[in-house]
């Protein structure tokens, strides 16, 4: 584009204010942030067991939840099947709902009077005001991120390798591990990582199901409520940075290209 | 043998229609066919891709209409080779291997064996990104060979490869046939058809329309379609008369034709085959039964040695040998005869 058109300095300047407006917040908080009460936060036991609570429920509900929901992604991108459009919007649901709604309809399938509620209370769960609780606060809210860029791997892996594969005397397992799996491997992994990072940042689906254990988006939430902002906010900084630092790590994870079992068996010999 | 009984099967778009074919044991069969004519989609019916609406098909005895694709053990090589991009030239050749019956050195020799046969073995720890159309149809055809098939199916295997490296692949083929492999070729090239197969069919929307031995399909084609796309390039619409007893047929420009046989319908096209036609510089002494006057509008290469266009009013297509061109020391609008006799026409009925 023409850099004397006066069009292409609109665009920049609005491109400009979008970034700022993004910016802006996050840098003025680190700004205001004194070194000192930052490490001083780093420090506070309950906030690194909250922090540490965050990282690891979300990792846990991305894993599990990922077992089931990798191979239903298969599905919808390979398969048609009656009513797959609803599929795909209920699919879609927790992203449009208010999540505090969504927390209020969990609450209502986990407490005690509700299905899975029962269920748990039968081998002495509580699923309220507890980790397991948190997961599938997080699970609900974010599994969409998971599916969706899973469901755009599957469907960009070319069918007739998966066919050929058939072909070859494959069973449709050790198609879908050899074959699909690797092949899509990238976009699950971008899942992964943006179900991850989404649930690690849910506030309003837990606060409905678990104020506490407190995960750290509960305790800042917590701590400005009782304390202000100023208090606040050494916390919000400490969480943002170690959410950047995991969510860069998987990203570098996912970038690193796999190799297939085939090889890896026979590589050595 | 491979038999197709009353195969039909309905696509998005288009449809098979009431396929009949009987392939025996050892037959190289090319299955001939413009794009969109059905025949990939039938080559993955007997490959168990897809499932036919109604029809069986068997093969050796047994009915494998609904047995899975992974037990069928017919080795499908697919247009684009569909070679897995995450593994090396090792692991596609050795995936139909890797099931745990066979221990890692057993894996080794079959693999460098078919690898060795099909000259790829130096390839065998590359990437695949690396390949070249040729390597990779090699790689497609070890992998597939190496499940000892019963059957091969070939989807346009020439399709995306050099013309130079074409007759190294029908070589090949031609190898594999001998050696007792049966071999189902699907092409839009009737010239691969007339130089492997041992029958063909061609299919054309949807429906085989003739099958047979090259030699029937080729020199006699049941209608227009088979014979234009059997690479005959001199079709001429007349109408047919008898006169003082002999059929003739009337064309363009007062061409008349002599014709053998006794029976015409009023209105028809007329089909000379290029090779069956030779050219001379002046009037030929002997009398074959057709000779027309021309000039030569065109001369190009052609894979037997020149094709010449000559214009009689309407423009014939010769072909003939090198030699024989540079004999006849002919230029573009040089004054030429052409002549053929009665039996190298084919009349075939107008398709309304």
């Amino acid at each position: 584009m023409n850099r004397n058109s006066p069009f292409y300095w609109i665009l920049m300047v609005l491109s400009s204010l979008v970034l700022l407006f993004l910016i802006a917040p996050l840098l003025g908080m680190f700004l205001k942030t004194g070194l000192g009460e930052f490490f001083e936060t780093a420090k506070d036991k309950e906030v690194q067991e909250s922090v540490w609570l965050t990282v690891w429920v979300s990792f846990a509900a991305t894993f599990v939840f990922a077992i089931a929901a990798v191979p239903f992604a298969w599905l919808l991108a390979r398969k048609s099947f009656p009513l797959k459009n609803i599929v795909n919007g209920i699919i879609d649901l927790p992203i449009v709902l208010p999540h505090t709604a969504a927390g209020i309809a969990l609450l209502g399938f986990i407490s005690r009077d509700g299905f899975l509620g029962k269920a748990a209370s039968l081998v002495g769960l509580n699923l309220v005001n507890n980790s397991g609780g948190i997961a599938l606060a997080m699970a609900f809210v974010s599994l969409p991120f998971l599916i969706n860029s899973a469901r755009d791997g599957f469907a960009s892996v070319p069918e007739r390798l998966e066919k050929a594969g058939l072909n070859l005397g494959a069973s449709p397992a050790r198609v879908f591990f050899t074959i699909s799996l690797p092949l899509a491997w990238r976009s699950i992994t971008t899942g992964f990582v943006m179900m991850f990072a989404r649930g690690m940042s849910e506030f309003g689906a837990v606060v409905i199901i678990a104020y506490h254990p407190m995960i750290a988006p509960v305790l800042i939430y917590d701590r400005f409520n009782s304390f202000g902002l100023s208090y606040a906010r050494p916390a919000a900084v400490l969480f943002i940075i170690i959410a950047l630092v995991v969510f860069t790590l998987l990203r570098l994870l996912s970038v690193r290209r796999v190799t297939s079992v085939t090889e890896k068996k026979y590589a050595d010999s | 043998m491979l038999i197709l009984k009353n195969i039909s099967k309905k696509f998005d778009k288009f449809r098979l229609i009431d396929i009949n074919i009987e392939i025996s044991e050892g037959t190289y069969y090319i299955l001939l066919g413009r794009s969109g004519s059905g025949k990939t989609q039938l080559l993955e019916l007997i490959a168990g891709l897809n499932r036919p609406d109604s029809g069986d098909i068997w093969l050796d005895g047994e009915n494998i209409t609904n047995k899975k694709i992974q037990e069928r053990r017919i080795g499908l090589v697919f247009q684009d080779y569909a070679i897995f991009p995450n593994m090396t030239v090792f692991g596609n050749i050795a995936y139909s291997l890797n099931s745990g019956k066979l221990d890692k050195i057993q894996v080794k020799e079959s693999v460098l064996k078919i690898a060795t046969q099909l000259n790829i073995s130096h390839l065998l720890e590359r990437n695949t990104h690396y390949l070249s159309s040729g390597e990779l149809q090699r790689v497609a055809l070890a992998r597939t060979l190496i499940t000892s098939p019963r059957l091969l199916l070939l989807d346009e295997p020439m399709a995306s490869i050099d013309a130079n490296l074409k007759d190294d692949v029908k070589k090949l083929l031609r190898h594999l046939n001998r050696q007792g492999l049966t071999i189902i070729h699907v092409t839009h090239d009737y010239r691969e058809a007339v130089s492997l197969a041992g029958r063909v069919g061609v299919i054309h929307n949807g429906r085989i329309i003739q099958e047979g031995d090259p030699e029937d399909v080729f020199r006699k084609p049941v209608n227009k379609f088979v014979a234009r796309y059997s690479g005959i390039r001199n079709f001429f619409r007349v109408e047919f008369h008898k006169v003082n007893g002999e059929w003739k047929a009337f064309g363009k420009d007062n061409l008349v034709f002599n014709l053998q046989g006794n029976s015409y319908p009023a209105r028809g096209m007329l089909i000379i085959r290029s090779e069956d036609i030779r050219i001379f510089s002046k009037m030929p002494s002997t009398d074959p039964a057709n000779c027309f006057k021309g000039v030569v509008r065109e001369i190009v290469p052609s894979e037997s040695g020149m094709e010449i266009a000559v214009d009689t009013g309407e423009t014939f297509y010769v072909d003939i040998s090198v030699d024989t061109f540079k004999q006849l020391q002919i230029n573009e609008l040089s004054e030429v005869w052409i002549c053929f006799p009665s039996e190298a026409v084919t009349a075939l009925k107008v398709e309304e």
